[in-house]
């Protein structure tokens, strides 16, 4: 099991999100962040004066995986986050100890499966249905 | 000691040749400048304000005795009315600030003043001259600068510059209600040349129609055209411009429409956007009553505030349920943009019709808002907020309603009180459709000569590259991109204040 966490641009996540639905990940933690990377600074303006914007706004996304849904996922996110210019985020991948479903109190590979993925699809499209 | 580094670092720069060089070049830049300046204002400007005014034939005796209590009153009604209009100015900055996403707020805000200053000055300039003063039927051609006219205007008796303040605000909301449907992707420097075209020409030229002392549209016989107080003159204009800029920008990154699964963009503050909506409400009352320039009118400001609430009031329950039979939901700004279409609507016809007229009218803003949305929708034309719908074509619906309600019992407001010698009768009240004709052709003129010089304009500037922004000063928001700020700076993590002494270091370094 691994954790992927990754950052993204915010404009980005539109897509990201429909890259890792249809990869079959559909337990995502999505935050909004600032941070510092390889960006350059914004010059912002405050009444006249001139100030560094270090930060930048990004997204954080965060997904739990068993071992075989690993690659597909940060394929996923590649593919839909990347624009080729400095800031389209990184991607990181760490060992995950322990997962428990609080509904349910089951463990780990069991806990991480969504109660299906197909389910939770056929949610989303009769939602948009009623609407 | 401070002193002393000073006059250091002034000798040792001065030695530099390119230093000298360069503070030579600035000051014979400046001399340039100043000396344009001065020729200019001793050649041109000075005698074309002072000396002209000097010269300025003596004043025709008004109307009516400049003394009497009359014209104090009737001044007095006509300044609080544009004070209420220009109010406008924060429901519209409001509404449109609170309908958009938060990045763009900072441009909705400086537009919105920075149009507003525009106006004032081309609206003194030539606007005033172009639209109100007389010359041809379709431009007025006297009275630049407002050099040469009388002290009153017309046979009102109102003080010329009095009427010039009620006018500049209505100028100034054409002018906020073109940026309405441009907003978050629009470049601050084509913000600026559109704007100046705007309020400079079209709104002025086009104005000058139906509300010139010989415009066209207002001589037009057997019945001319009647616009009270302005659904085509100020609505349909500014929400024709708005239409022509909306498609010559395209839509906002991101935006997928209705028939390709998606909607509109989330608003960032509804509680802005509603309370902007009531100003303008608030406003109207200042727009609507203040056209009769005259207090002396009580019957007829009295009925036209009475019918500009009814319109808002049952245009808003329209759409309210409307918006419900299609959602199932009590949709805020369905109902906002109800209302406000109400109010355009019955902007022209509010002195002519009866309470249920006005009712009815009502309804029918109501209903053209909800169609007008989803028209613009399906064209997959971005209108962040609205103003097409609610401005264009509610105030054609309205124009055209004035045919239809008319009741044959009012005529035209005076000085001293109302005149019943030539009434507005419409086809439901057995005037025939004499001025339906009358309000069709103006309408469909105005809309139509509006949309097509709008669209050169805006394709204009857009050939100058500054009509729409970089797709990266899209995507990071207008805020930053042109204003370096956002509307809510203290919720940004930015790091700053360590930053000033790592700028000015870096500042020294190059």
């Amino acid at each position: 099991m691994k954790l992927i966490s990754c950052i993204i641009r915010p404009d980005r996540l539109p897509a990201v999100k429909e890259a890792l639905f249809s990869a079959g990940v559909t337990g995502i933690t999505i935050t909004r962040i600032s941070g510092h990377g390889g960006e350059q600074d914004i010059v912002s303006v405050r009444r006249g004066s001139k100030l560094l914007l270090q930060f930048h706004d990004k997204i954080k996304v965060e997904m739990a995986c068993s071992e075989e849904f690993v690659d597909r996922t940060i394929e996923a996110i590649v593919g839909a986050a990347r624009t080729g210019k400095v800031g389209d985020g990184k991607i990181f991948v760490q060992p995950l100890d322990r997962v428990v479903r609080i509904r349910t109190g089951e463990r780990d590979n069991a806990a991480l499966t969504p109660v299906t993925s197909d389910e939770v699809q056929k949610h989303s499209m009769h939602l948009a249905e009623v609407r | 000691m401070m002193l002393l580094t000073i006059a250091r670092r002034l000798r040792t720069s001065w030695q530099d040749p390119q230093i000298r060089r360069y503070v030579g070049y600035m000051f014979l830049g400046k001399a340039i400048g100043l000396g344009l300046v001065l020729t200019l204002m001793t050649r041109w400007f000075l005698p074309a304000v002072l000396g002209a005014q000097a010269a300025a034939p003596a004043a025709p005796a008004p109307a009516i005795d400049p003394t009497s209590i009359v014209n104090t009153v009737n001044t007095v009604w006509v300044l609080v009315a544009a004070f209420l209009v220009f109010a406008m100015q924060v429901g519209f900055v409001m509404l449109e600030a609170g309908f958009a996403r938060s990045r763009e707020s900072v441009n909705i805000l400086v537009e919105g003043i920075v149009d507003t200053c525009i106006c004032g000055i081309t609206f003194w300039l030539w606007g005033f001259a172009f639209m109100f003063e007389p010359g041809t039927p379709f431009i007025g051609t006297t009275g630049f600068a407002l050099q040469g006219l009388p002290a009153t205007y017309g046979t009102t008796g109102v003080p010329l510059l009095a009427f010039w303040v009620f006018q500049f605000a209505f100028a100034d909301t054409t002018s906020t209600i073109t940026s309405g449907a441009m907003i978050g992707r629009c470049g601050f420097i084509g913000d600026l040349l559109y704007s100046v075209g705007v309020t400079g020409f079209l709104y002025p030229i086009i104005g000058h129609w139906a509300w010139g002392p010989d415009g066209w549209l207002a001589t037009m016989g057997p019945i001319p055209f009647h616009d009270f107080a302005g659904s085509t003159v100020v609505h349909t204009i500014g929400g024709a411009i708005s239409l022509a800029g909306a498609i010559a920008l395209g839509p906002r990154l991101g935006r997928v429409f209705k028939r390709d699964g998606g909607g509109p963009m989330p608003a960032h503050d509804l509680i802005l956007g509603a309370a902007g909506g009531l100003l303008l409400w608030f406003g109207w009352y200042g727009f609507n009553p203040g056209s009769t320039l005259s207090a002396m009118d009580t019957q007829g400001i009295g009925r036209v505030a009475f019918n500009t609430t009814l319109a808002a009031c049952s245009a808003g329950l329209t759409a309210l349920f409307y918006g419900y039979a299609k959602t199932k939901k009590w949709d805020l700004a369905i109902t906002t943009n109800g209302f406000l279409a109400g109010l355009v609507a019955i902007t022209c016809p509010c002195y002519w019709v009866s309470p249920s007229g006005a009712f009815l009218i009502g309804i029918g803003g109501g209903l053209v808002v909800v169609w007008g949305i989803d028209l613009l929708e399906h064209l997959r034309i971005d209108d962040p907020i609205g103003a097409v719908p609610v401005h264009m074509m509610g105030g054609i619906w309205g124009t055209l309603s004035l045919g239809l309600f008319a009741t044959g019992k009012y005529g035209a407001p005076t000085p001293t009180g109302e005149d019943v010698s030539t009434v507005v009768r419409g086809l439901f009240y057995g005037g025939g459709a004499g001025v339906l004709k009358a309000q069709f052709i103006g309408s469909a003129a105005i809309a139509v000569a509006t949309f097509a010089s709008a669209l050169a304009l805006m394709y204009a500037v857009k050939a100058t590259g500054t009509l729409r922004v970089s797709a990266e000063g899209e995507l990071e928001g207008l805020d930053l991109h042109e204003h370096g700020t956002s509307a809510y700076p203290e919720y940004m993590i930015s790091g700053s204040e360590s930053v000033m002494i790592a700028m000015s270091a870096r500042d020294e370094a190059a």
